[in-house]
């Protein structure tokens, strides 16, 4: 299918590129972080390698304004999150709570918001979130309820590929997730639609077929790109949707053996030598 | 290299009751009471949260429970379904870590996941999917938490109940526990909990902004102990296997509140005479012997004594035991009930007597533990009697 939104020329669209997670032991084993860097120091260096970072831990656990304030004051001004929406409103949703929870996810990112360095709300639904009656209402009333936070939705089943989905988050406002993750036919396929002229989001997951569906982290997510595909992307994908945007926000996922942040100093390499 | 701790807490709340629900689905409409109903002064040994939230309290009377919770149901407790819910709890941990210890058989347990980042990912992705495993096969749903050590997991825990999970990062222990009230913390005893109640502590940061200095003076040598608990520092390590230690306990509730000294040491005895004859049973013998004396006020002392070398007669477990009990009954207040725990088992050690007079001594005693022993097992625990027992 197509989706064209009226092309916008933005020569002066700002990317920033960094990785899902930045607290992970196996990167001070992988030279990363220095030998024996504890994880409270961690942001601090990962912030002095990259802008941005999307927060993962708020996916298993709701975020506490008070613990997500002393995170961001040991970040440098300026730097940026992206907070992955908990799994109570996306995984293991209760029809009867989640209102309350997403005023509480609301409450939990506030620190970031008013900080002005909330860069987004990263909606991520689980696989079996099929396109249906149901799901689409429950996604409407979702994306109310959030409304005002700057998000990004990232559909991991095929039925959303569908114009009147893109329509509908352009209507929001809201940034349609684009993937990388390996070839499966019923997994959202790999596009460069911009459904918000505010910013653009992707998410690098690897490429690990035989991972995928293992149940295990550090299968499924055990891939190193390779300049190639990197490549790919840049000029397929990315030159494109600079021009529909003002901010682009990309994220590797493959936090194995730190090739997450390997695979991003690359890229960031490449975009700078294709003048992006 | 050294590895950032990394220590998951899972915690089945109300687990009792938490099983009885599984196995009868009714039950989660109503709220519920598990107490030994049989028993001449029932008191509760676990409550659903809606009890709890009319003011139903564990070793409440079972009568004073029922009538601040009237439509409670009431049910015995099923120790083995429990024992075998535990089992239910470990196996899946223990497919994650060998390092899990069961924090006591209650629905509690500890996992060491440090280290295992590389085979498993990152410790919340394994506390979220043991939960998940543990939901699917046995429908009961644990609090998870994650902490560099097992003092603020457990405190993550207490603070998330019935259900939930948290997670503490690295670095984050003291402005964790800061805000929260000293009574969640563990390791303080009652009587320093009071102290902190009386000097007006009620949070977990006041403690902390003390010294160690500064507490040594109101609680001596538990001062730097305390001190530790504040900040969040706990370096004790997760014991895999048995972490409780072998015990060998039996309890007593008095029909009447009492402080009658004889009619007390003759429950010890009988108490004592039990706890003997499991030991000699399974070939144990102890080395402390803990008396746990709870009072009609509510209070509870506990008080231990020990042996040099481990001992399994009656008569020396009889010594220890009024030891115990002489160093915890110390209050005028009348006893409601007693349970006598020996722990530090071990296998009966070889005794080398030097003088003659004390080997003829032990081994007298030991025939006639022996002979007391044969008896009972051919007619009966009741069919002899000693006769410190049968006096008026």
């Amino acid at each position: 299918m197509n989706h064209q939104s009226s092309p916008t020329r933005r020569p002066d669209c700002r990317l920033l590129v960094g990785t899902s997670g930045y607290s992970y032991a196996e990167w001070v084993e992988a030279g990363f972080y220095p030998e024996d860097t504890p994880s409270g120091d961690m942001l601090p260096l990962y912030a002095g390698h990259f802008p941005i970072v999307e927060l993962n831990y708020t996916w298993y656990q709701m975020p506490r304004a008070e613990a997500m304030e002393r995170m961001r004051a040991r970040a440098p001004e300026g730097f940026l999150f992206a907070a992955k929406l908990t799994r109570v409103l996306t995984h293991e949703v209760d029809p009867g709570a989640w209102p309350l929870q997403a005023e509480r996810f609301r409450d939990g990112v506030t620190p970031l918001l008013q900080a002005g360095q909330l860069a987004a709300v990263l909606i991520q639904l689980p696989p079996d979130f099929v396109r249906n009656e149901a799901n689409r209402g429950y996604l409407a009333r979702l994306l109310d309820a959030l409304a005002g936070l700057p998000l990004a939705v990232e559909f991991r089943h095929r039925s959303w590929a569908h114009d009147r989905v893109f329509v509908e988050l352009e209507r929001r406002r809201i940034a349609l997730v684009a993937v990388d993750e390996p070839e499966l036919p019923s997994l959202f396929p790999p596009l460069d639609v911009v459904t918000n002229p505010d910013f653009f989001y992707i998410r690098f997951h690897g490429r690990n077929l035989k991972g995928w569906h293992s149940g295990n982290m550090q299968q499924k997510f055990d891939y190193d790109y390779t300049d190639a595909e990197l490549q790919q992307w840049v000029e397929e994908r990315i030159a494109p949707m600079t021009n529909r945007a003002r901010h682009g926000f990309i994220f590797f996922n493959n936090h194995v053996a730190a090739q997450a942040p390997k695979n991003a100093a690359t890229l960031v390499q490449l975009l700078r030598a294709s003048g992006l | 290299m050294h590895y950032e701790r990394q220590i998951i807490h899972l915690n089945v709340a109300d687990f009792a009751v938490a099983v009885e629900r599984v196995c009868d689905c009714r039950l989660r409409e109503r709220p519920v009471m598990i107490a030994a109903v049989a028993t001449a002064r029932a008191v509760v040994l676990d409550m659903s949260d809606e009890a709890f939230q009319q003011g139903v309290r564990k070793g409440m009377p079972l009568r004073q429970a029922q009538r601040r919770c009237r439509d409670a149901v009431v049910l015995p407790p099923h120790l083995d379904r429990y024992v075998r819910a535990m089992q239910g709890l470990i196996r899946p941990a223990l497919a994650w870590s060998p390092l899990v210890e069961p924090a006591d058989d209650n629905g509690h347990l500890f996992l060491d996941v440090t280290g295992t980042h590389r085979l498993f990912g990152p410790a919340p992705d394994v506390g979220w999917r043991l939960r998940r495993e543990i939901k699917r096969a046995l429908g009961l749903d644990p609090i998870w938490t994650v902490a560099p050590n097992k003092l603020v997991a457990k405190v993550a825990s207490r603070l998330v109940k019935p259900v939930g999970e948290y997670i503490v990062a690295g670095g984050e222990e003291a402005h964790f526990l800061a805000p929260q009230p000293i009574d969640l913390l563990p390791g303080l005893e009652t009587a320093e909990l009071r102290q902190l109640f009386d000097f007006n502590i009620t949070r977990v940061g006041e403690i902390a902004s003390l010294s160690a200095a500064q507490l040594r003076v109101p609680f001596g040598k538990r001062a730097d102990r305390i001190h530790d608990l504040a900040r969040g520092i706990d370096p004790s390590p997760v014991r895999p296997g048995q972490a409780s230690r072998p015990t060998v306990s039996f309890d007593h509730i008095f029909a009447e509140d009492t402080n009658e000294t004889r009619g007390v040491e003759n429950i010890l005895y009988q108490l004592v005479e039990r706890a003997g004859a499991t030991l000699r049973d399974q070939r144990l013998a102890t080395r402390r012997l803990g008396i746990f004396l709870g009072y009609g006020d509510g209070v509870q002392t506990v008080r231990q004594a020990t042996a040099r070398m481990a001992v399994a007669s009656d008569f020396q477990l009889f010594d220890l035991a009024r030891l115990a009990l002489g160093r915890a009954w110390t209050r005028r207040v009348r006893l409601r009930s007693l349970r006598l725990t020996c722990d530090r088992l071990t296998r009966p050690p070889a005794q080398l007597e030097l003088f003659a007079a004390s080997r003829q001594a032990r081994q007298n005693r030991e025939a006639l533990t022996a002979a007391l022993d044969h008896i009972r097992h051919r007619h009966g625990p009741a069919s002899i009697t000693p006769g410190r027992l049968l006096a008026a």
